[in-house]
């Protein structure tokens, strides 16, 4: 069978250039996170990528303080769970926000960055 | 299919143990093997639970293993991994290998060693559990997961850190009942709120402790019941599963695969949420407690707080919840809790608790969930 239309490595080689992709179901329009082969809601089978905008307002945050060992030299860092504009939601790390200042329902925009060499999903401040 | 009853059940202190996690186990399979008074040759299968052997043992193929320690290396054996309901995911195949005719005594059990590596590692360990892709690389960590379902519960309905901390001053006070618990010291809200911050808004002493023990249950068809002492009888197993990115979860202050799995044991039980009496459910997390007592159906939506703050839960409260000092105050060594919840229901419902037996309970309900809350079990039991 032919592959995914995004797979997560292309996801994250997109990202590290500044953009998001989501896919979408050419069976019933449903908008998810690649990768995924078939679509939840209907069981199609016929992905689209489409891009994200980036924006979002945090669901849910959290400063963490006990890192993993490989993370422990970056403590404290925030991680939320960003709901995006077009529906689907991301977790990512907030910077350039003072991590007193965080709060449910603040914008903030996609920003790429690199953690310990890999790519990752970052938020940054955003004027609403 | 045929009725099963679980007729044994065997549980170390947990803890910190200079043990392998197979020896963990066969001492208290053994231990249940000699309260089910039934010799290890009549066991037909062993369904095991073993979570991070390969790192913190550098130990894979742990079931046989540990059915080779407790000395019944022929019985067919496997393991299960569905992170922190492991050994409860290894009890609903085990019921339904009995209750299919397949089998008619199965051992069930589980395991875990951590304590033998620095907490960083463990930390690391446990997070493996959460997707590497996404989540691992931005060093989210499993007090961070409940951080975030902690904030939306505490966003949309207003629970607050004293009510979280309330879940933990209870389950202190049980688990100075058990003398298996690893920790058995009361402490004050106090001790939870001035406690060092790990992923905000949860303290230390919003999390359970790293532990190393084992439990064990024999498990056996209704004509082998019959003969058996005291048979209390499995009346339900249920599992859901859920997304695995917290992203994909629509309303982080719920945990779905809990609702779905609670829906679906009461269905097969023919019960409700209020025909049970005692309940060992999956305090990995103050907030986990809350979300699951709201999940299970024991209270509203958003009252699980509330439920905390005014003792409901307690020993002698509306519906007691944890007894044995639950994953915070008894310990959490993973790839053992789900079977150590069912071994402290059976001893409820065989009136054998001691004092923190819950007067007359007929009926009880284990709940126990794996990883970013995208396993959850849920089994019912009952006394004749």
């Amino acid at each position: 069978m032919t592959e995914s239309t995004v797979t997560l490595g292309r996801f994250f080689a997109a990202a590290r250039e500044g953009r998001l992709t989501a896919i979408r179901c050419g069976g019933c329009g449903a908008l998810a996170v690649p990768p995924k082969e078939l679509c939840p809601e209907c069981g199609a089978r016929r992905w689209e990528p489409v891009p994200l905008s980036g924006e979002g307002t945090i669901a849910s945050f959290t400063v963490i303080r006990v890192a993993p060992r490989g993370h422990a030299d970056e403590a404290p860092y925030a991680i939320a769970a960003v709901r995006l504009r077009e529906g689907v939601s991301l977790l990512g790390r907030v910077v350039d926000v003072p991590l007193d200042s965080l709060a449910i329902g603040m914008p903030v925009r996609f920003r790429p960055i690199v953690v310990k060499d890999r790519p990752a999903i970052g938020f940054g401040p955003r004027q609403p | 299919m045929r009725r099963v009853a679980v007729i044994g059940v065997g549980v170390t202190k947990f803890g910190r143990h200079e043990r392998t996690s197979a020896e963990l186990f066969a001492e208290a399979a053994a231990d249940a093997l000699a309260d089910a008074e039934m010799p290890a040759s009549r066991v037909q299968a062993l369904y095991y639970g073993n979570v991070v052997g390969g790192e913190t043992e550098k130990q894979l193929h742990t079931g046989p293993q540990a059915a080779s320690v407790l000395g019944i290396p022929t019985v067919p054996t496997t393991r299960f991994e569905t992170a922190c309901a492991s050994s409860h995911a290894a009890f609903r195949h085990a019921v339904m290998e009995v209750a299919s005719g397949a089998s008619d005594v199965v051992l069930v059990g589980g395991a875990e060693r951590v304590l033998n590596v620095p907490t960083a590692d463990s930390t690391e360990y446990f997070a493996y559990a959460s997707d590497a892709s996404w989540e691992q690389t931005l060093g989210l960590t499993f007090p961070g997961v409940f951080a975030l379902v902690a904030r939306a519960h505490m966003h949309k309905h207003g629970t607050t850190e004293e009510q979280m901390a309330a879940v933990a001053v209870k389950n202190h006070r049980h688990g100075v009942l058990n003398p298996k618990a690893q920790f058995r010291k009361e402490i004050t809200l106090e001790t939870v709120l001035s406690s060092p911050k790990v992923a905000d808004p949860l303290k230390l002493y919003d999390c359970c402790p790293f532990s190393d023990g084992g439990a064990a249950l024999v498990l056996a068809s209704e004509d082998v019941a019959r003969t058996a002492r005291r048979p209390i009888w499995v009346l339900a197993s249920a599992a859901a599963s859920d997304w695995m990115l917290l992203g994909d979860k629509r309303d982080l202050s719920r945990v779905p695969a809990t609702e779905r799995a609670a829906a679906a044991a009461y269905r097969q039980a023919g019960i409700g949420p209020q025909d049970v009496d005692v309940v060992e459910l999956h305090d990995c997390f103050t907030i986990a407690e809350i979300v699951a007592t709201e999940g299970l159906g024991l209270f509203e939506p958003g009252a699980g707080g509330i439920a905390a703050e005014k003792g409901w839960t307690s020993l002698g409260g509306k519906i007691p919840v944890n007894p044995s000092g639950g994953l915070k105050a008894k310990g959490h060594p993973i790839g053992a809790t789900g079977a150590a919840q069912i071994c402290e229901v059976v001893t409820q419902l065989r009136g054998e608790a001691g004092a923190r037996q819950v007067e007359g309970a007929r009926r009880g309900l284990t709940h126990t969930l794996g990883g970013n809350t995208a396993t959850v079990l849920v089994s019912l039991f009952g006394r004749d």
